[in-house]
């Protein structure tokens, strides 16, 4: 058969891994009985099934023919990642005007078609936007400007 | 007639100006975001969400079901005059309105769509009116038993029609169940798998996981693609197909109509299985078959008719048992359940303004529609030209403002983040996310259905079989997973995801 699936083979592994946390952070739960079941009961049956699952699906990746794991166009995965990130790390501190217009800076330059003078001008719009519209129409409770 | 007495209370609900205006709210941003290409009618529901909460539970309801089927209408424009989906319900619809548009009849083509599309609404709106009464009354014989058993024959539903294999499917609804289970448990108040947080004794924010999902994940992928859209300047000046058109399309809107009404009602069905359906039917029942692919009226009368059918019949087992049969539907689930109220089948009777105003204002918001798709179809257009990367940025925000408003939580932020990277590690190794935010949903209450099933029954689990609801549920679960092992329907299945 030749190539291994290593999407199918990344997809397994992840249930695995996902399944024996679960195990993991629950061991301490009581199961109960069938008729009285405690807090542990389904979480532990939902990971083993899974558990079970991921490792067919792994498996299989050796046996039969799928996919291999595309290659990842890691510019706008990181770029938008770190605008949400700096949106949370920001907002609390330097207001929503400023963390708006670095967020979609940041986010912005994602595009490969990016153009400098557009994406400030975007920022800008958008930070005013974001201002008018959720703080003072919507009366969500933000900060606007830098938190002393 | 109860019916008629059902409707007023609706329209009286509905008609106020509040809601008239959310009405309309929701179906102007579902056809904008129907025919942009590259934001999902999913990805909107859950960026709006966070802002419904502030608003009563009617008018929430009414707005975000105004952009599902708006979207229908929306996607509809871009598939005749771009060739692109801006929707995946309108995939068909590319078919013969985009060939139809190159023939110089995209007028005809974008008005037999909305026809065809609020044909369909109407009748579907009747059939939901009609139909949630008596499934209503039956819903309240519901024990234990057949709850679960009937989130069990959902979640089947959404593995049968989700894209790619099954068996990640099943993975991606176990998954959803199990993250479901995080925070405190309800019967004996230990926490689970809350890596000692305490904020997530109330479980994993259902806004962050969904935005992360269906928002930030989907702009991470889209922006890997090239953003190719290619417009096909068209003179509008002929809007309104022929007679002779108008007459053949008939029998299609009907039969679409029809499909689309069952399909949307079943478990995991919806608008998108719908329009395929219609279009393999009206291409087998047609005389002349060889003008399907080349800009037949027929091919998009009926698809449209069926997406716009299934999409309004969706609502139905989400308002009259609570249990959504799809991922949008899990939103407005989630969206209810945020406002306080425990959707199923005591809301009809509990919130009857709530209940029958949303019906009404299917109505309204298809008839509005209409308006906003016919004449107004120049201003949509020219919103085509609107280069992603203008776009992108602000959905970005909104992504963020959305879930951060929910509870001000620095947490959410962070469980968004991290599931928008799950997201689009999901799309790489081929797992549709659809099935895991429906298990997700679904979770909390199939343990407790289950538990407490169990617990009646002193551990035995043939009450499942014994009740006869819940045996016919179980049942038709078994026919629908026999039926996904046969090869010669795996190969039916495939044939019609490709493309």
């Amino acid at each position: 058969m030749g190539r291994v699936s290593t999407a199918d083979l990344a997809f397994g592994l992840f249930l695995v891994a996902v399944a024996a946390v679960a195990l993991y952070l629950i061991a301490d739960l009581p199961m109960g009985t069938a008729a009285r079941m405690g807090p542990g009961y389904v979480p532990r049956a939902l990971a083993v099934l899974i558990a079970l699952i991921g490792a067919f699906i792994a498996a299989r990746a050796f046996v039969t023919a799928g996919d291999a794991f595309p290659a990842i166009a890691w510019r706008p995965i990181l770029l938008v990642g770190a605008a949400v990130g700096l949106f949370g790390l920001l907002l609390p501190r330097l207001g929503l005007a400023a963390t708006a217009f670095i967020v979609v800076l940041v986010a912005g330059l994602a595009a490969t078609d990016m153009r400098w003078k557009e994406l400030i001008l975007i920022a800008v719009g958008l930070s005013v936007f974001a201002v008018l519209l959720f703080v003072k129409a919507l009366g969500l409770p933000m900060p606007i400007w830098p938190v002393p | 007639m109860d019916l008629i007495a059902n409707l007023a209370t609706g329209f009286a609900v509905a008609l106020t100006p509040a809601n008239l205006a959310f009405c309309f709210l929701g179906v102007l941003i579902g056809t904008l975001v129907g025919v942009l290409p590259g934001i999902a009618p999913i990805t909107t529901i859950a960026i709006l969400l966070p802002f419904t909460f502030t608003l009563p539970p009617a008018s929430a309801m009414i707005m975000l079901s105004g952009i599902f089927y708006g979207a229908q209408y929306g996607g509809s424009t871009t598939a005749i005059l771009v060739n692109l989906p801006g929707e995946s319900s309108s995939i068909v619809t590319c078919l013969d309105g985009h060939q139809m548009a190159k023939q110089g009849r995209a007028g005809p083509a974008l008005a037999i769509a909305a026809i065809a599309s609020f044909f369909a609404g109407t009748i579907a709106t009747i059939i939901i009116a009609v139909a949630s009464v008596p499934l209503s009354a039956l819903a309240l014989k519901f024990t234990a038993a057949e709850y679960f058993s009937l989130m069990v024959l959902g979640l089947t539903g959404s593995i049968a029609l989700a894209h790619g294999s099954a068996i990640k499917a099943v993975a991606m609804v176990l998954l959803g169940l199990l993250l479901g289970l995080v925070g405190i448990d309800v019967n004996t108040g230990l926490p689970r798998m809350t890596l000692g947080i305490g904020e997530l004794g109330d479980g994993i924010g259902f806004v962050a996981i969904a935005i992360g999902l269906f928002g930030i994940s989907e702009l991470m992928v889209a922006l890997s693609r090239p953003q190719d859209r290619t417009l096909l300047s068209v003179a509008l000046s002929q809007l309104w197909p022929s007679r002779k058109e108008l007459r053949d399309c008939v029998p299609p809107m009907l039969r679409g109509t029809a499909i689309g009404s069952i399909l949307g009602v079943l478990p995991g069905g919806g608008a998108a299985l719908s329009s395929f359906a219609s279009y393999a039917v009206e291409k087998k029942t047609s005389r002349t078959p060889e003008r399907f692919g080349r800009g037949a009226i027929e091919g998009v009368a009926g698809p449209e008719a069926a997406n716009n059918a299934g999409a309004q019949t969706s609502f139905i087992p989400l308002l009259t048992l609570g249990i959504p049969g799809n991922a949008i539907m899990a939103l407005m689930v989630g969206a209810l359940m945020i406002q306080g109220i425990q959707p199923g089948p005591q809301v009809m009777t509990a919130q009857p303004q709530l209940f029958w105003g949303v019906i009404a204002s299917m109505w309204l918001g298809n008839l509005m529609l209409v308006i906003l798709n016919l004449p107004l179809v120049g201003l949509w257009v020219s919103l085509l030209r609107v280069p992603y990367r203008i776009l992108f940025p602000a959905i970005a925000l909104f992504c963020c403002i959305g879930t951060y408003s929910i509870s001000n939580s620095q947490l959410d932020i962070g469980l968004m983040l991290i599931f928008a990277l799950v997201g689009v590690f999901f799309v790489k190794v081929g797992a549709e996310p659809a099935p895991f935010i429906l298990g997700f949903i679904l979770g909390p209450l199939m343990e407790e259905n289950f538990r407490r099933a169990m617990n009646l029954s002193r551990g035995d689990p043939v009450v499942f079989v014994e009740r006869p609801i819940s045996a016919a549920l179980l049942f038709l679960t078994v026919l629908l997973l026999a039926v996904l092992v046969l090869p010669a329907v795996r190969a039916k299945r495939e044939e019609v995801f490709q493309e």
